[in-house]
């Protein structure tokens, strides 16, 4: 890990044009110079010969199968909350693709992939920030190389690779899970609503039709060089000032949004793909955040869920793919409507 | 005399018995052995064998093709797309083509399609008209039909995995000189009509698909899309008739010569065609057998 200091040449610069008469003003304004100093700047293979380079990704790759094999089966004589625990999941956007409900109407859908997802810390109602309890995920495993100590602190404590989203999720308090359990696509059921959060796809710098959807000016009938621009920016005289959070042009993307309410129409369970309505904020292959609803219409719903919640240590064998009842599975016959 | 008459009786009477036995026991090896013999021979079979399976020759199912052929919405696009999501898509199009049979056919084709509609009488409908357009990947592909009915020019984009559609017959499979016969909106009517009596054409299931190298005449200028212009690479129109020499070398100022060597837009899709091919065949089998 790279450490940039730059030490402050305060009092010897003093000092220097002090000795200097001529430049007495000079040394009133310039107090002091920056000089850049490199204290650490080393990469992890830097120091390692090849044979060390393979055996260390080797060995760590390993460890971490190893890791998460281990919590397949996490013993069962833990407190498992059964209902009350508000879902989440990291997962990662694969692409989107139509389905056909039993009427013959055609919805999109998106397909997030719960890849390598385990929980990482419990934290309770005091520890977070005195009102809910917090629980910490992290999906899609990531190189130790580059993550810095205190990072991998966590991933150590709770006994599982270093991973590339970690987020925190509200919880009720009861809702104590032993860190390092895997989380599957199978907890969300067909029939209940969520809410994607990720980052939006980067546009940069934009204008302020693409941005805010202005309407610009006309392209022609005498517009000299306004086209796309702002117009006026304010009331005018009495505030004699632009108001803060006046929409301008700017940098557009690369934020959090979320898409709330989206119906979970379909989850395989072999590859651990939910199929959630509509689009989702993101780019292909980026990692969300996917939790249960807060719109107050579907929250009910969500309770009391038509499937119990699914912990991988129940015996019964879940079928490959679970379908909402109003879905076209395509081994039925074509519709007669 | 008496006493040994009477053992010589006896003694009689017991000889001819054993003869008897005897001669029964010879007969009775003589037709077994005769019995085996003629089984061993195979000349009249004795086991009962069924009559042979009267073969059944169904002409309302067209026959599948035996042509290497792989539907293009199975080749993905070449983008940053995790391979896994065109796998599960390919699942669900694998178990559709179970349930209805989407046939081989090409842009130039033309097909029949029944679909489900609740507000016709009979809640289907019929359309059958040219294919010019083949789109979309996976299961969102769709393909254009298009007819001219009553004098007015008609399109329809069918989704091939609908499950509105409930029949999909290929009338003439062909093929035309290009890929995309969007030009037919701008040539004479008579390019775009199919008679809706038409019967089904019968084709070879093997070997080469017949190739129309009709080129279409144009009725006169504007057209929807400069058909002219190099991008468009259309070789199914008569543009000696419709347009100047010195017209086409004009269009020619649009050609992009550089193009053919571009490395980023090569796509060599031929290792995942068969790939694709194999899977599709060997799930495809699977079926007919519950």
């Amino acid at each position: 890990m790279a450490a940039w200091t730059c030490r402050h040449l305060l009092y010897r610069g003093a000092r220097v044009l002090a000795g200097r008469t001529g430049a007495v003003a000079a040394a009133d304004s310039c107090l002091f110079q920056s000089v850049r100093t490199v204290k650490t700047t080393t990469w992890w293979e830097e120091h390692l010969t090849e044979d060390n380079k393979s055996y260390m990704r080797k060995s760590l790759g390993e460890e971490y199968n190893r890791q998460i094999a281990a919590k397949l089966h996490p013993l069962k004589d833990e407190p498992w909350p059964r209902q009350e625990w508000t879902k989440g999941l990291v997962a990662v956007k694969l692409g989107m693709a139509p389905v056909w409900t039993k009427t013959g109407e055609r919805h999109v859908v998106t397909m997030l992939q719960v890849q390598d997802c385990h929980v990482l810390n419990y934290l309770s109602k005091e520890e977070y920030d005195g009102h809910t309890a917090a629980l910490m995920v992290g999906g899609k495993n990531a190189s130790p190389f580059y993550k810095t100590d205190e990072e991998m602190e966590m991933f150590r404590l709770a006994g599982v690779p270093p991973k590339q989203k970690v987020t925190t999720f509200k919880v009720s308090d009861n809702a104590i899970i032993k860190p390092g359990t895997p989380l599957y696509a199978a907890h969300f059921r067909p029939g209940q609503y969520v809410d994607v959060t990720a980052k939006t796809i980067g546009k940069g710098f934009q204008g302020v039709m693409k941005r805010y959807g202005f309407k610009g000016q006309p392209a022609s009938h005498g517009q000299t060089k306004t086209h796309r621009r702002p117009g006026a920016s304010g009331p005018g005289g009495d505030p004699a000032k632009v108001f803060k959070g006046k929409k301008m042009p700017g940098m557009m993307g690369n934020v959090f949004d979320t898409a709330h309410g989206l119906k979970v129409w379909r989850v395989n369970t072999r590859y651990n793909v939910i199929y959630v309505h509509g689009s989702v904020p993101g780019h292909k292959n980026c990692l969300l955040k996917v939790r249960d609803t807060n719109l107050p219409t579907y929250v009910e719903k969500n309770i009391n869920p038509p499937f119990p919640t699914f912990f991988c240590e129940e015996d019964e064998q879940l079928p490959e793919d679970l379908y909402d009842e109003d879905l076209f599975i395509h081994t039925q016959p074509s519709l007669t409507l | 005399m008496a006493a040994s008459t009477r053992k010589l009786d006896k003694v009689m009477f017991s000889i001819k018995l054993l003869r008897n036995i005897q001669q029964q026991n010879e007969r009775f090896l003589s037709t077994s052995m005769r019995r085996l013999a003629e089984g061993s021979d195979g000349g009249k079979p004795t086991k009962f064998t069924p009559p042979p399976k009267p073969v059944i020759i169904d002409k309302t199912q067209s026959e599948a093709s035996l042509r290497k052929f792989l539907s293009p919405e199975f080749i993905p696009p070449r983008q940053r797309i995790n391979p896994l999501k065109f796998a599960i898509e390919r699942k669900d199009m694998i178990q559709r083509r179970k349930v209805l049979n989407i046939p081989e056919f090409y842009v130039g084709s033309v097909l029949a399609v029944t679909m489900a509609d609740p507000h016709a009488s009979g809640k289907t409908n019929r359309f059958m008209g040219i294919c010019i357009q083949r789109g979309g990947h996976g299961l969102g592909a769709t393909f254009v039909l298009r007819n001219i009915i009553d004098g007015q020019g008609v399109e329809i984009c069918y989704e091939m995995y609908s499950p509105r559609l409930q029949q999909l017959e290929v009338l003439k499979l062909e093929k035309r000189l290009d890929n995309n016969l969007m030009y037919l909106r701008d040539a004479l009517p008579e390019y775009s009509t199919v008679n809706l009596d038409m019967k089904p054409v019968p084709h070879s299931v093997t070997g080469d698909v017949p190739v129309n190298k009709t080129r279409v005449r144009m009725r006169p200028k504007p057209w929807s899309k400069r058909w002219e212009r190099p991008k468009y690479n259309v070789q199914g129109i008569r543009f000696d008739l419709c347009l100047s020499p010195e017209k086409l070398e004009h269009a020619q100022k649009w050609a992009e010569p550089w193009r053919e060597y571009d490395m980023l837009k090569e796509y060599d899709t031929t290792a995942l065609e068969e790939r694709f091919l194999k899977e599709v065949q060997t799930e495809m089998s699977k079926s007919t057998s519950p």
